[in-house]
């Protein structure tokens, strides 16, 4: 098997679909491009192909990967031309890469297991006073550690999320939206959402804007420092 | 346009229900096209998406340049609710232009139960839902389907109908619209409304009026203007590799009710079910050519992605060169991972090689419909098929592999004892015995699926009374009091919707008052089990002070005129009659596409003929 790695954008299109619905689109795309897709064994074929994170409903991104495999070598610009002409607005690749075995036939790391980092960007009105905004975030910035108290459909948890938040959060104004970034760690045991942050931010620190008003983009993904395409 | 803020999208249920921009979904210039069509199917998104039959016309007005062709469902309940407190009218999926903006809205009648949502949806769009009040600004309301052989319920608001198929019909609508504006709409809205009553198939209300006698049953219709035809024939396409067919189908994000591609075999059925509204109003049987059908199958997963293909039409195992096709199929796509599948299958071994041959591998479980539990109703309603036929079927399905049957019956059908109910029980017994003979141990699932029948118009049981919801609930009961096997799964339906489409699918256009009454009192997506409101139903018909036994569960005289006979599928009401006294004679009738012809009378009054490609080449 041709093993490729794709560098995708999820577009303000096609924002609101969900990460399994995203992989039914670029499956979909690869069926209608004729590329010789390869498929599990069994009695339920799927096509083999991975993702770094699995991105939320409501969340774009600039730079999304993926790791698929075709049943015969094809030249990488060829399967990105060929795929572009059959994606929907809103998805849109920007780069594929072969994945090169490693010369030791040590295999390379899953995707999922590559990503360490993800830089996000939030957009939203603000909604009370600015120098009350930055010193909320400041406040939240300037602590150790901070134990979020998460509470999901199945289940409730206690977690201290700054060990996840690498720099300090980040905020200014774009136009006449307020802007955070931030840069996320992930780990094999576990990560917080930008999502999540904000509530936080918002709750419990006093910044002064509506989560639900926000729009969230993922910038990037890296893995050991690198852009997860150039580690293969 | 509208817009649509996150803070709206991200406190909704599958917000892609409403973001559009899927793929094949067509994008065109509003101010270069001269018609602006919007087509509706009153449900949710994956509902009105499965639609094929609104996947034709969209393909059919957007091929024209002069026509810009936009899809709109009916927003989920939560989606209203924020629609309501925003302000935002209903909008179009595309383009996000309002409804209101367009020249035709047209709505897919699919089922009775859904009428409440096409006048939700005209609030929702700006539009008054009562045809007398629009003017020059609202776009023409334009009903199709399956419930167009019985509109008088629903017509006063609606301005026109198409009866039948829409293909050829739709565009000369456009045609008439494009001269009629060119012209500087002359005679305003009733002007255009005359022209288009002089197409074939075009019903416009307004221009009848339902007389009533001094019981207050209904005893004609009076035409008040002279482009109305005493009765309206439905169109039917005679040639059905010439017609358009969906090419580039619209391919939705997220996972609709039929999430694949359909490709249509043939249409009509002609088997003749005495309870089967289809099986009359899609007359005459016509056949696409295999060579046609492998050419769309080709050009379908090349436009959607697709891996799944459903070769659809009333009974597709009926389809006459199947077997052959199936076969082509399989080796035009070997090597693609493309699966397809019969939705319906026939009671015979034929269908069961052909559903294994289908599904290599998972044997997900199969359907069949023996629709009443003895011989003798059976017979009433034409059904001709036997226990033994069944029983063999099994046999060959079980040996096959599958373990799973599904069978569909129907209770209150004409004629039916409690004998005959006690005989869903046993058939299903036999089935599951069927399966310890076979395979020398238990271990099958048999689901019997039992619905409340619905008397519908055009069929040889128009006249028949329905059986009232106490007593569908007690026959419910006694069934299933006698299932005793643990491996018979029972399900049915709730008799309590049954009735109330019983009353709508034969009522007159006195019932308009109370669809709009239990609209305003908040029934909508009456379809769904958990938003069904039924007190809110039988509360309008009092409030209207209307007795609906009058429409459900009175039988009607045989001479009496019905109220929906000016709009007609073209069969006659002397076969109906016929067909009538031959099911309480318990006698069968020949399927004409092969048999000898029945004389329903369709293929003279719509100059149409029956296409059948095994028969031509004998």
């Amino acid at each position: 098997m041709y093993k490729y790695r794709a560098e995708i954008t999820k577009g303000e299109e096609v924002r609101y679909i969900s990460h399994l619905d995203y992989a039914g689109v670029i499956q979909r795309a690869i069926c209608r491009a004729h590329l010789p897709a390869a498929y599990s064994e069994g009695f339920n074929p799927h096509m083999k192909m991975a993702f770094a994170s699995a991105l939320a409903m409501g969340v774009t991104s600039d730079k999304e990967y993926m790791d698929f495999e075709m049943a015969r070598p094809l030249n990488a610009q060829e399967v990105m031309d060929r795929l572009n002409a059959h994606l929907p607005q809103g998805v849109r690749i920007l780069r594929i890469k072969p994945v090169r075995e490693f010369k030791n036939k040590k295999k390379h790391k899953s995707l999922m297991a590559e990503v360490d980092l993800a830089d996000y960007e939030l957009f939203m009105p603000l909604e009370g006073d600015w120098d009350k905004a930055v010193e909320s975030v400041q406040e939240f910035n300037q602590l150790k550690e901070y134990v979020y108290h998460r509470v999901t459909p199945k289940k409730v948890r206690d977690i201290e999320i700054k060990q996840y938040i690498k720099d300090p959060v980040k905020i200014s104004m774009s136009g006449d939206r307020l802007k955070l970034e931030m840069s996320i760690i992930i780990t094999q045991t576990g990560t917080i959402k930008s999502s999540d942050i904000l509530k936080i931010l918002a709750e419990e620190f006093g910044l002064p804007i509506n989560p639900v008003r926000a729009l969230i983009n993922r910038k990037a993904m890296y893995g050991e420092g690198k852009a997860l395409i150039d580690l293969v | 346009m509208i817009k649509l803020t996150p803070e709206i999208l991200q406190a909704i249920e599958k917000p892609a229900r409403y973001t559009g921009h899927e793929w094949n979904a067509v994008e065109k210039n509003w101010d270069e096209a001269k018609c602006h069509f919007a087509l509706a199917l009153p449900d949710v998104y994956e509902v009105g998406m499965s639609n094929l039959g609104l996947k034709i016309l969209y393909e059919v007005l957007n091929g024209r340049s002069d026509t810009f062709c936009e899809r709109v469902y009916a927003p989920w309940i939560d989606m209203e609710e924020k629609m309501r407190e925003a302000g935002i009218p209903l909008f179009s999926l595309e383009s996000f232009n309002e409804i209101k903006s367009f020249d035709f809205l047209g709505f897919s009648l699919q089922y009775e139960m859904i009428y409440s949502n096409v006048l939700n949806m005209l609030e929702l769009a700006g539009i008054p839902v009562w045809t007398k009040d629009r003017d020059d600004n609202d776009p023409f309301i334009v009903g199709g389907g399956p419930c167009v052989y019985n509109t008088e319920p629903v017509c006063d608001f609606f301005d026109f109908f198409i009866l039948g198929e829409g293909e050829e019909i739709i565009s000369e609508v456009v045609d008439v619209f494009v001269s009629w504006r060119a012209a500087g709409s002359p005679g305003g809205r009733q002007g255009f409304l005359r022209e288009a009553a002089r197409l074939d198939g075009i019903y416009v209300p307004a221009f009848y009026e339902p007389q009533y006698d001094d019981r207050g049953l209904f005893s004609g219709m009076k035409l008040l203007d002279d482009a109305a035809k005493p009765v309206v024939y439905k169109r039917v396409i005679k040639d059905m590799d010439q017609v358009t067919f969906v090419e580039k189908p619209v391919v939705p994000y997220i996972d609709i009710v039929h999430d694949r591609i359909m490709l249509e075999l043939f249409r009509g059925c002609t088997r003749g079910c005495r309870f089967c509204q289809a099986g009359t109003s899609y007359r005459p049987v016509r056949e696409r050519s295999k060579e046609r059908l492998r050419e769309l199958a080709r050009k379908l997963v090349d436009s959607t992605g697709y891996n799944e293909m459903s070769l659809t039409s009333l009974s597709s195992a009926d389809y006459s060169c199947l077997g052959e096709m199936v076969d082509d199929l399989f080796a035009d796509f070997e090597g693609e991972k493309v699966s397809f599948s019969l939705p319906s299958l026939r009671i015979d071994s034929f269908s069961i090689d052909l559903a294994h041959k289908m599904q290599q591998v998972r044997k997900s479980g199969l359907t069949f419909a023996p629709e009443a539990g003895t011989q003798r109703l059976r017979d009433v309603i034409n059904k001709g098929v036997t226990e033994e036929n069944l029983l063999q079927a099994v046999e060959a399905a079980f040996k096959q592999g599958w373990k799973q049957v599904k069978l569909y019956f129907m209770m209150g059908l004409p004629t039916e004892t409690d004998e005959d109910i006690i005989g869903i029980a046993n058939l299903a017994k036999k089935v599951v015995d069927k399966y310890f003979e076979v395979k020398g141990r238990r271990g099958c699932t048999v689901t019997i699926s039992v619905s409340c029948f619905v008397p519908k118009p055009f069929t040889p049981f128009q006249w028949f009374g329905q059986v009232p919801r106490e007593e569908f609930e007690r026959r419910q009961k006694l069934l299933k009091e006698n299932i005793r096997d643990k491996s018979i799964k029972f399900n049915y339906h709730d008799a309590r919707v049954s009735v109330l489409e019983g009353s709508l699918a034969r009522g007159d256009r006195r019932l308009s008052k109370v669809i709009y009454q239990a609209w305003k009192d908040g029934a909508k997506f009456d379809g769904w089990t958990d938003l069904f409101k039924n007190e809110v139903w039988h509360e309008a018909y009092e409030k209207c002070g209307i007795d609906i036994t009058q429409y459900n569960e009175r039988t009607r005289d045989l001479e009496e005129p019905l109220p929906w006979e000016h709009t007609s599928p073209g069969v006659s009401r002397a076969f109906l009659r016929r067909e009538y006294d031959k099911a309480l004679q318990e006698c069968l009738t020949e399927d004409c596409r092969r048999g000898k012809c029945s004389a329903c009378g369709v293929c003279p009054a719509l100059d149409a003929k029956v296409v059948d490609w095994r028969a031509k080449d004998v």
